[in-house]
C-alpha cells in the first residue's frame, strides 16, 4: 500500500516538476521536489520502502531530465537510505529537524553525484555554495510544506 | 529474535539496488558512442515509460488549463483596461466636443462683434429663468453696460438690458410680454412692432391688412425704437391671422435659440442715437 501512494505521490510529483520546468523555472530552480519525496518517504515509512521509492524517483528523474540513467536512481537510493536509516534511529517528527534533513538532503545530492562522476570518469561542475543554499533553503520550505499537505490527506 | 540475514536486509536492499544503478550508468558509458541500447536499458526504460507517458500526458493538459486560464484572465484584464480606457476617450471626446462648439460659437460672436459699429461687450449667461423671459449675464456696470443695452448673438436680437449692477447685469428678452421690437418685414419693409407671448414667442402688431407679408419673411429690427440698431434679425414669419380692425397679426418665431443661451453680445449704443444699420 505504501508503495502503491508511493509510485501515486511519484507521478505528481514528476508532474508538478515538468510544469515547474516548463512554466515557472526559476521556481524550480530553487526548489527539488524529488529529494523532498525521498525525504519524506524517508523519514515516514521503514527504510526499504523509502529506498524503493528513493530508486524509483531517481530513474524517473533520470529519464526526465535526460541525464546518465542511474545516476539520479543511485542518488536518491543512497538518500532514501540514509534518511530511512536516520529517521528509524531518531525522532524526526519536528519542524526543525525535518527542515534540516532536507537542506542536508540538498546538499548530499551534489556530493553523491561528485563521488560519482570521479568513479566513472565523468567531469562534473559542483554548482556554487551559494545556489546550492539558496537550493537547499527552497528544498527546505516547500518540503515542510509538502509534509503539512500530506499529514491532511487521507 | 531476528535472524543476522533479517537485520541486514535494508542494507542488501541497498547494494541490490545501488549495484542495479551503477550498471545501469557504466552500460550507458561504456556504450556512449553506440547506437544501440542495452537491453537493462530498455528494460528501464519500458518500466518508467509508462509513467512518462503519463506525466507528458498530465503536463500537456494541465499546461493548456493553464494557458487558457492566463488567456481568460489576460481577456478580462484587457476588458477592463478597455472599458477604462473607451470611458476616458469618451469623456475627452465630449470635452473636445464642448471645446468645439465653443469655439465655434465664440468665432460666430467675434465674427458679430467685428461687423457691429459699436462698442460692444461680450458677456456669459449665468442664470435665466424658467419662462425665459429674463436672463443674467456675468457683466454689467463695471463693464459700462447700461440700461437698454441691446443684447444680441450671431443668429439674431436677445432683449435689451433693464438692470445692470457691477459684474452682473439683468436682460429683458424679446419674449416678455412687456417688451417691444421696432421691427419690418425684411422683404417688403412693411413695419410694426413686435412684442412678446412668452411660450408661444412673438408677434408683430400694427401691420396693415393690406401689407405684403408672407409665412418665412424674415422680420428685422427697424431701429426706430432707439435702442436696437437696424437690421438684426428678429425671426422668421410663422402665420399671419387677423387682427382688430385694419391689422393683422402676425406671429414670429424668434430665430436666436433663447432656450440655450450661452455666450451673447451686449451692444453699447449712443443712448438716443438713431439706429444705424447692421452689414
Amino acid at each position: 500500500m505504501r508503495l502503491a501512494r508511493g509510485a501515486l505521490a511519484l507521478v505528481v510529483v514528476a508532474l508538478a516538476e515538468a510544469l515547474l520546468a516548463s512554466y515557472l523555472p526559476g521556481v524550480a530552480r530553487y526548489c527539488d521536489l524529488f529529494t523532498i519525496l525521498v525525504v519524506y518517504y524517508g523519514l515516514t515509512s521503514p527504510p526499504p520502502v523509502a529506498m524503493l521509492v528513493g530508486a524509483g524517483t531517481g530513474l524517473v528523474e533520470d529519464i526526465l531530465l535526460g541525464t546518465l540513467i542511474g545516476m539520479n536512481g543511485f542518488k536518491k537510493t543512497l538518500l532514501g537510505y540514509l534518511v530511512g536509516t536516520v529517521g528509524s534511529l531518531f525522532m524526526l517528527n519536528q519542524t526543525i529537524p525535518r527542515f534540516g534533513i532536507l537542506f542536508l538532503a540538498t546538499f548530499l545530492d551534489p556530493l553523491a553525484e561528485l563521488g560519482l562522476s570521479a568513479a566513472l570518469g565523468r567531469s562534473f561542475v559542483f554548482p556554487g555554495l551559494l545556489h546550492l543554499g539558496e537550493r537547499a533553503l527552497g528544498t527546505g520550505i516547500v518540503g515542510l510544506l509538502f509534509f503539512w499537505l500530506a499529514a491532511r490527506l487521507p | 529474535m531476528a535472524s543476522p540475514l533479517a537485520e541486514r536486509r535494508p542494507f542488501l536492499l541497498l547494494l541490490v539496488l545501488l549495484t542495479f544503478n551503477l550498471i545501469l550508468m557504466s552500460s550507458r558509458v561504456r556504450g556512449a558512442g553506440a547506437a544501440e541500447r542495452s537491453m537493462l536499458q530498455q528494460a528501464v526504460l519500458t518500466l518508467v515509460s509508462p509513467v512518462l507517458k503519463v506525466t507528458t500526458w498530465a503536463a500537456g493538459g494541465a499546461a493548456s488549463l493553464w494557458l487558457a486560464y492566463i488567456d481568460l484572465r489576460g481577456v478580462r484584464d484587457e476588458n477592463l483596461r478597455l472599458h477604462d480606457d473607451l470611458d476616458r476617450l469618451g469623456s475627452e471626446a465630449r470635452q473636445s466636443e464642448e471645446a468645439r462648439l465653443e469655439a465655434a460659437r465664440l468665432r460666430d460672436l467675434l465674427d458679430l462683434k467685428e461687423r457691429v459699429e459699436y462698442p460692444s461687450v461680450p458677456a456669459r449667461v449665468i442664470g435665466r429663468d424658467t419662462s425665459r423671459m429674463t436672463v443674467l449675464l456675468d457683466r454689467g456696470a463695471g463693464q459700462s453696460l447700461k440700461v437698454n443695452n441691446p443684447v444680441v448673438t450671431p443668429r439674431g436680437v436677445v432683449g435689451r438690458i433693464i438692470e445692470a449692477a457691477s459684474g452682473i447685469s439683468k436682460v429683458q428678452t424679446i419674449l416678455d410680454p412687456n417688451s417691444g421690437v421696432a421691427a419690418l418685414i425684411q422683404r417688403t419693409r412693411v413695419q410694426g412692432i413686435v412684442v412678446g407671448e412668452g411660450e408661444r414667442g412673438l408677434r408683430m402688431e400694427y401691420v396693415s391688412e393690406l401689407a405684403s407679408v408672407e409665412v418665412g419673411d424674415v422680420v428685422v429690427t427697424s431701429g426706430l425704437d432707439l435702442i436696437y440698431p437696424k437690421g438684426v434679425v428678429i425671426g422668421v414669419v410663422s402665420s399671419i391671422g387677423e387682427g382688430e380692425g385694419l391689422t393683422k397679426i402676425v406671429r414670429v418665431r424668434p430665430e436666436a435659440d433663447l432656450r440655450r443661451l450661452e455666450e451673447v453680445l451686449v451692444l453699447r449704443k449712443p443712448e438716443g442715437g438713431p439706429g444705424e444699420e447692421l452689414p
